[in-house]
């Protein structure tokens, strides 16, 4: 579903992803670890065109990265997901539905069952202004799932929330699994990764240094986050 | 069909950026402002004006005033456009628009496409409105009715086409601020340019210019080509106000201002589209 095929990204001098290589696979739940500023965003980011890759090439169910169609199916939650003050959940989640070309019963309909999924029944029609980080997320990934997309982009999804909301939000990432979506995963929580992920690829300084399913990586007695500990410090 | 797939997400993202203007405060206080300055206008309506002893008749009084009023709110209304543009993809960047939009199967042009349409609606109906005043207050106060008036009202909205694109444009090269002072700049230099132009057209500076040998022609002839190409901000505005004389008057007059701008919008919106296709977002 995924393809990088040889990714550089330079931003002079820095190299953020030097020639990376990897594929996900249609209903694959995979993980991309590494540090900060190991060039998981960046990849995020030329996977949805955000920034273009200085060589190499990225598609999404074959289709170039570049090409606006390839993000027909696909729900993506930013990093420190923001909203305009000036809405309401409701008026934002109303707003990605149409941009996504939903009828206006049909949006309003989906949004209301997103509300009810992301646990924000009742604060839909308050500003976001009055919203606290892990409720903007929440409307956050609630805009993801908008469409029923096939493919989820979430980078740090559970940024802001609080250890109950990482459980909601790890349960509801594990039931879309078992309904075939795809995931694609940057966190920094091993911890919920090595629960929800069947697969991982492990970044630092733009390098890929692994990426393989967590039960053939993970050694016996060892935790994900040992293996990412002694492969970033090398 | 392809055509209208491609035009919805335009529409959404043109009445998106239409909303999210007027729920700003900052504009429904200047859009207050303007209004109540512009009925304050009123007044000179009311007032006896006396030219070389004789007193000038309500019908001259109305279009003069009005002339001038629709100048100023032309103009007024282009640097309110330029505010506006300055920081509209900042804005959107910031409070995650600008991902929720790219992160859709919309391209890049059709975003900018409809940043473009929404501030140029905006903006052209604020100047609408503000000159709809003007032309109640000569309507209901003074029986003088010109629909010509806001028929030049439309056709001066092509200076904001102008302003908006161009400052979407240099607010992708450097500061909001500067992109902002750099447009007011450009308008500025074409007013003063405009100015100076039609003052050496009066019988004393043609008469001052012909008695000068100080300067051979070839020296200014790159001056003029500048002035030929500068973009013709003011003759818009002037050949959208020649509307409003009386039919005797010279009509539309000479169309190479409208030309020139539409010119500059065209080439600046390539420009545009070309830099946000490289750019990189969010």
């Amino acid at each position: 579903m995924i393809e990088l095929k040889n990714v550089t990204k330079r931003y002079d001098p820095l190299t953020a992803v030097d020639n990376v290589s990897f594929s996900v696979k249609t209903g694959e739940c995979f993980a991309l670890l590494g540090p900060n500023g190991a060039g998981k965003t960046t990849i995020v980011k030329m996977l949805l065109d955000f920034t273009r890759p200085s060589s190499g090439s990225l598609s999404i169910n074959g289709i170039p990265s570049t090409d606006a169609e390839c993000r027909q199916s696909i729900g993506y939650l930013a990093e420190n997901h923001h909203m305009p003050p000036a809405l309401s959940g409701w008026q934002y989640l109303l707003r990605c539905a149409e941009l996504l070309g939903i009828s206006r019963s049909e949006a309003a309909d989906q949004c209301r069952r997103i509300v009810e999924l992301i646990g924000m029944h009742g604060r839909e029609n308050t500003k976001v202004g009055t919203y606290s980080k892990g409720m903007v997320q929440r409307f956050g990934l609630g805009a993801a799932l908008m469409g029923d997309p096939k493919l989820l982009i979430l980078d740090e999804p559970t940024s802001g929330l609080d250890p109950i909301g990482i459980r909601e939000i790890r349960q509801l990432l594990e039931s879309l699994k078992d309904q075939g979506m795809t995931i694609f995963l940057n966190s920094h929580l091993l911890s919920e990764v090595e629960k929800i992920c069947d697969t991982a690829a492990i970044i630092n300084r733009g390098k890929l240094l692994v990426k393989d399913t967590i039960s053939s990586i993970v050694k016996d007695g060892e935790t994900l986050e040992d293996l990412f500990v002694r492969v970033v410090k090398g | 069909m392809e055509t209208s797939k491609s035009l919805t997400p335009i529409t959404k993202i043109t009445k998106y950026t239409l909303i999210d203007e007027v729920q700003q405060r900052s504009f429904v206080i200047m859009f207050v402002f303007c209004a109540i300055c512009v009925f304050l206008v009123r007044g000179c309506y009311q007032g006896n004006y006396m030219v070389n002893g004789q007193a000038l008749d309500t019908g001259t009084i109305v279009r003069t005033l009005s002339k001038a009023t629709f100048h100023i709110i032309g103009t007024g209304v282009m640097v309110i456009a330029s505010l506006l543009s300055m920081r509209i993809f900042r804005r959107d960047r910031n409070e995650g628009m600008q991902s929720c939009i790219l992160s859709k199967p919309i391209a890049r042009w059709q975003y900018v496409m409809g940043k473009i349409l929404g501030l140029w609606v905006v903006s052209t109906l604020f100047m609408f409105i503000l000159h709809s005043i003007v032309f109640l207050i000569t309507s209901i106060n003074l029986k003088v009715i010109m629909p010509e008036y806001l028929v030049a009202s439309l056709l001066c909205s092509i200076n904001l086409l102008f302003v908006v694109i161009a400052v979407l444009l240099l607010s992708l090269l450097m500061p909001d601020i500067v992109a902002f002072l750099s447009v007011l700049g450009v308008g500025v230099v074409g007013f003063v340019a405009d100015g100076i132009a039609a003052a050496s057209h009066s019988q004393i500076a043609q008469a001052m210019l012909q008695q000068s040998t100080a300067s051979p022609q070839s020296d200014v002839t790159w001056w003029r080509v500048v002035y030929f190409l500068w973009p013709k901000l003011l003759g818009v505005q002037q050949l959208a106000s020649s509307l409003i004389e009386s039919e005797s008057s010279h009509g539309f007059g000479p169309a190479y201002p409208l030309i020139n701008v539409l010119a500059y919008c065209l080439i600046l919106g390539v420009l545009l589209f070309n830099r946000f296709r490289d750019e990189d977002t969010v």
